[in-house]
């Protein structure tokens, strides 16, 4: 499996925490975190950071250092979509972990992370809640 | 959420007369369905070789070179990313291509493979600086996909082609040559 580790591991990892301290929201896939980025922030992009790119959080670093010009709605569309991005993340890089006891349990003899995976999503919706919210909030399901 | 102008090629062995569905809908399901299919025999390619064939040949087209024509045997998809004018910065309008090649290559079904982005243009320009911009504006998707999308750097690699292979040779400066490509280069060794 894939090791993969969080970009934004610092103020959204906090972010993170706080969310998931006071309770699960469903996170959202990178294609709509990042299309609700261009709605809200596309104007602001266009202004402030023409030329800069996506990569390396230099759209998420322009915002930040032009906040006091960039408007109210995409301040705050920014922090939601980098939580939530965060979130998928840590779901993605927990689920195999988190579903390892119905893994051994359910899905022994299959091969393959995709076919696991599969195979987790037909046998675990009922019995192991903290597998399922896993593969839900990895957006696999 | 329609995405305009999105055309998705579902070649695999056709790259030179690819099927393209105009302003079709693209989503993950189709991306991994169509990246994940992989033939045993599939050869093995070398990006350092095809940026060399690239350089060497400006002007003269890439899609006949040893190592380029490789890539018409495999797996891949033809996405639209628009960038500004000039300019490697992805248009804020295709940030949710971006996004949906980020969530096919997050899950489980593609996470073994590894992929090369290809930029290519139209032929409006020098075919040198459309060569280096096509492989700047590849590194730009990249380095996106890498770090903002946290997919692992050891399963990307990005090359450009320029004017260099067009998808609608007849019309070398049509805006339908400017496109990326995105080619299943195999499994993660």
């Amino acid at each position: 499996m894939i090791d993969r580790v969080g970009i934004f591991a610092g103020t959204a990892l906090a972010a993170f925490l706080a969310l998931t301290a006071v309770g699960r929201a469903d996170t959202i896939s990178y294609a709509d975190a990042v299309t609700t980025l261009a709605k809200e922030c596309g104007a602001d992009i266009k202004k402030f950071c023409n030329g800069e790119n996506l990569g390396n959080g230099r759209i998420q670093a322009c915002l930040e250092k032009n906040a006091s010009k960039v408007s109210p709605t995409c301040t705050s569309t920014l922090g939601s979509v980098m939580t939530s991005v965060a979130q998928r993340q840590q779901a993605q890089a927990s689920v195999f972990k988190v579903c390892q006891h119905d893994i051994s349990q359910y899905c022994n003899s299959v091969k393959g992370d995709g076919n696991i995976l599969s195979c987790l999503v037909e046998t675990t919706r009922v019995d192991n809640k903290a597998c399922n919210q896993a593969i839900t909030d990895a957006g696999w399901r | 959420m329609i995405i305009h102008g999105l055309r998705i090629s579902l070649a695999l062995g056709l790259l030179l007369a690819p099927c393209i569905a105009s302003a079709q809908q693209l989503d993950n399901t189709q991306i991994m369905t169509t990246l994940g299919q992989v033939k045993a025999a599939a050869p093995a390619v070398d990006v350092a070789l095809l940026v060399e064939e690239a350089n060497a040949n400006v002007g003269k087209g890439v899609a006949a070179l040893p190592n380029w024509s490789k890539l018409s045997e495999l797996s891949q998809l033809i996405v639209e990313i628009d960038f500004e004018n000039n300019s490697t910065a992805i248009a804020p309008k295709s940030y949710r291509t971006v996004g949906l090649i980020a969530d096919a290559l997050h899950h489980p079904n593609l996470f073994r493979y590894k992929f090369l982005i290809v930029g290519h243009s139209s032929a409006t320009g020098t075919a040198k600086h459309n060569l280096e911009l096509s492989q700047k504006r590849a590194d730009a998707i990249n380095e996106a996909l890498s770090t903002t999308f946290a997919v692992s750097p050891d399963r990307l690699f990005s090359v450009g082609a320029g004017e260099e292979w067009p998808i609608d040779p007849g019309h070398p400066e049509s805006a339908d040559n400017r496109r990326v490509q995105l080619i299943n280069l195999g499994l993660l060794k």
